[in-house]
């Protein structure tokens, strides 16, 4: 008998807000209006809603039936599933760890740019003076204020991921700030997440509400919002798309890390998993269409200022040349205008022509940009434009503080539930002293990203820790389920939780379809990296002001094998290990039982 | 005679406009006037003229503290629609001879914020090409605005877990109370029975099945 029985949530209402806070996390907001722009915009959604039941409801389901079926975190759950799987619980748990180590660290920049809103004049709005007064810092005029910013003032980025420096003190204390909030929130486990959700999963929607009215009534909204949806049909031919919305879909999702399993194993033995399986899906996917229109609307915004910027430049420096009253040209004959100078005065144009920008509404449009660039550098260039910018800035991040805490709950709490189910270390340390040294253990880990290379590991972390180990954990999960647990035994649970049993879509989706979707997405990760040679990465380069190419060198791609293989392996090597362990436990009964008849 | 007094007469404008257009310690300047104001825009007519001259005057009597400048040392030419035009400005002792350009620049600097107010322009609407504005100081701030309101914030979240722990601590401190409290009566229990039950796992022994409640049917 357990000294006190497993806590669990105060109302089934706390368990999906829960699972919504986690699964609406920065990949709503960033990633999907990127894949919407680059793949044909309002027709992205056709492959994406397909994903969604063919593949995102399915797993989800399944993922919330085993949590609440055996009660416990996922090391648990595997092993209770089958003794040989238990390395599937930890190379989730492992999983989990790459996760919360540098997801924090956006936590730790959103905390940076929310605190430095609070002044009267946003410090990526103007580029900061040089020494003598006479002109801007040279690193700023060749890129932007923006970037200036985010590259220069927030991260002190080096020139390449062999450079390292001192530690961004800045960084430093932001991070210990978001990991003591973590804390804050878990301390308790299920009972203080219970309470921090209700705030994580709907404030976030609150502030997309307002940026929604904010967005589409800034002028040049609609640019982008026509843009993005006006369907490009024709790229529903190309495989990538499908590709990548089914990605979206998995990822979005959080499956394979745990959480889903740690939430739903502090659910009553009864509750009904499978609407609300549904119906977070649904919402996670609603968010994303949600923030894209918002996304958009902003795209459209800042497109328009700087084309409507390209044009009043143009003006002026044809204003200049030709020494013409101020009335002659506007915004809008400027193109004929340079035309007809073109012509009437080659030689005095022929001066100017280095300086003759091709200012394109379309061009602006088509920069996609996604992840931190577009949280950072596009929105806040967009909201310094905005009237009253500070007050933008400030609801802006803490909704992005907001999404990536609510995602950071899920995390935590996916390496906190297994380790609370090991005896041995629950007997000796109280839940908040285990909590404290996780949490403690990541922060000391995170520092190494706030070094000055530390944007090039985070990436490393970002494209590599969870991408390939997921997807071949969620197809072993499926599989592991289908046929080594057994589809009958599964929908007997189910049975004896809901009181009917799953229906022909579910076991078709559960036992052929997503499985053939995972492996073929994993078949075709893998064949990418192949193809791909060397792995590369975005290097700042401060005197062309912009990102170059530049390859790994060698213990860097070392450590993205180790990362990828650190995970993966769990698997085998603890199949192995419960082989070992039977066959001892085998050798040594037979041995007693000869004792014994001797 | 007449031809002599005729030359006299005409001559200055002629010899200011050559200094004016040929000479090396000119700049030019450019006014914006309905890009800053937009509606609100003025006329430019000859007694802005008049005013420009004076305030390029009024700067260097400022700059050189001479109060010998006078607005018939500033000299204009090559005027445009775009209101854009060429200066020098003359010596107050000797009319041929042109301030060094040096000079000019520095006085355009120094009061280059009273120049501007008197026409409602700002650095980027009245330009002076080959002077680049002095762009405004950095302010310094005592503590940076962010660590005020980092401090705050970590302030408030460190109250949060202390409150929490202790919480926690007290109320663990009274269930173990209310234990030990319990424990005092098993305790005497458990001495009874020696051996037997301190063997097993919990307080609550083990079910015993030899004594279940299959024959409660048989009560007849």
């Amino acid at each position: 008998m357990s000294k006190e029985a497993r806590p669990s949530w105060d109302s089934p209402m706390q368990f999906v807000l829960a699972c919504v806070s986690y699964a609406v996390g920065l990949g709503n907001v960033w990633r999907f209006p990127y894949l919407c722009q680059m793949h044909g915009g309002g027709g992205f959604l056709i492959p994406y809603l397909l994903m969604l039941i063919l593949e995102g409801i399915p797993l989800f389901c399944m993922e919330l039936a085993i949590g609440q079926k055996m009660r416990l975190g996922s090391i648990g759950a595997w092993t209770a599933i089958s003794p040989y799987l238990g390395g599937l619980g930890i190379a989730s748990v492992v999983t989990s760890m790459y996760l919360c180590l540098y997801y924090n660290v956006i936590n730790a920049w959103s905390f940076w740019y929310l605190f430095h809103s609070f002044q009267s004049v946003l410090p990526w709005a103007e580029c900061p003076v040089n020494a003598n007064r006479t002109g801007y810092l040279e690193e700023c005029e060749v890129a932007s204020p923006t970037q200036y910013f985010f590259y220069r003032e927030t991260l002190n980025i080096s020139s390449s991921i062999d450079e390292n420096g001192g530690l961004h003190m800045g960084q430093a204390l932001c991070l210990l700030l978001a990991w003591i909030i973590v804390y804050l929130f878990i301390v308790r486990g299920v009972k203080s997440t219970g309470v921090v959700v209700y705030f994580t999963a709907t404030f976030p929607y609150v502030v997309l509400i307002i940026y929604l009215i904010r967005g589409v009534t800034l002028h040049g909204a609609w640019n982008g919002v026509k843009y993005m949806f006006t369907p490009k049909l024709e790229q529903l031919a190309n495989p990538q798309t499908w590709i990548n919305a089914a990605t979206q879909i998995f990822f979005s999702l959080g499956l394979g890390f745990g959480s889903l399993i740690a939430f739903s194993s502090y659910n009553h033995h009864n509750n009904d998993f499978e609407k609300q399986a549904v119906i977070i899906s649904l919402i996670n996917s609603g968010t994303s269409v949600f923030a894209s229109i918002v996304t958009f609307s902003i795209y459209g915004f800042k497109a328009t200022f700087n084309y409507e910027s390209c044009l009043e430049r143009m003006r002026l420096l044809c204003l200049n040349a030709f020494d013409l009253s101020e009335e002659s040209i506007s915004a809008g004959n400027v193109t004929e205008w340079i035309h007809y100078l073109n012509i009437t005065h080659p030689e005095s144009f022929a001066a100017i022509a280095s300086k003759i920008e091709h200012c394109s509404l379309e061009a602006e449009l088509d920069t996609a940009v996604e992840g931190t660039g577009l949280a950072f550098i596009v929105y806040s260039e967009a909201i310094k434009n905005m009237p009253l910018s500070q007050l933008w800035s400030v609801l802006y991040f803490i909704m992005l503080l907001l999404l990536g805490m609510g995602s950071m709950l899920g995390n935590v709490t996916a390496i906190i539930t297994p380790l609370a189910d090991i005896k041995l270390l629950s007997r000796s340390l109280s839940s908040e002293s285990i909590n404290g040294l996780v949490c403690l253990l990541c922060l000391l880990l995170g520092f190494g990203f706030t070094s000055r290379s530390g944007n090039y590991w985070f990436t490393i972390f970002n494209e590599y820790a969870a991408t390939l180990s997921l997807l071949f954990i969620v197809f072993l999960e499926v599989i592991s389920v289908c046929y080594v647990y057994g589809l009958r035994r599964f929908e007997r649970d189910i049975e004896d939780m809901l009181g009917h049993r799953p229906n022909w879509y579910w076991k078709v989706m559960w036992a052929v379809v997503s499985p053939l979707l995972l492996f073929s997405l994993f078949i075709f990760y893998i064949i990418n990296y192949i193809q791909g040679g060397t792995p590369t990465y975005q290097a700042w380069d401060k005197d062309l002001g912009r990102s170059v190419v530049k390859e790994y060198p060698v213990y860097g791609q070392v450590f993205i094998a180790l990362l990828l293989l650190s995970a993966l392996s769990c698997v085998p090597l603890a199949a192995l290990h419960a082989v070992c362990r039977r066959k001892q436990r085998g050798t040594a009964i037979r041995e007693h039982r000869k004792k014994n008849s001797d | 005679m007449l031809a002599g007094v005729l030359l006299l007469i005409f001559l200055p404008p002629l010899v200011a406009k050559d200094l004016c257009k040929d000479s090396q310690d000119g700049f030019k300047v450019r006014l914006s006037i309905k890009t800053a104001l937009g509606d609100d825009a003025y006329e430019w007519n000859e007694s802005e003229m008049f005013l420009f001259r004076s305030t390029l005057a009024y700067a260097m009597r400022k700059q050189t503290k001479q109060d010998t400048y006078n607005i018939t040392n500033i000299l204009v030419c090559n005027d445009t629609q775009r209101v854009s035009f060429v200066f020098v400005v003359t010596s107050p002792g000797d009319p041929d001879q042109l301030i060094p350009k040096e000079q000019i620049e520095e006085a355009v600097r120094q009061n280059k914020h009273r120049i501007n107010n008197a026409f409602l322009l700002s650095d980027m609407t009245l330009e002076f090409v080959g002077i680049p504005p002095t762009l405004a100081a950095p302010i310094i701030y005592d503590t940076e605005p962010w660590l005020i309101v980092f401090g705050v914030v970590i302030g408030a979240v460190a109250v949060g877990i202390v409150a929490l722990l202790m919480s926690t601590v007290s109320k663990k401190r009274r269930a173990k109370e209310k234990a030990a409290g319990l424990s005092e009566e098993d305790e005497g229990i458990v001495k009874e029975n020696g051996t037997a039950l301190s063997g097993l796992g919990g307080k609550e022994g083990v079910y015993n099945q030899t004594f279940s409640n299959d024959n409660r049917f048989t009560e007849l």
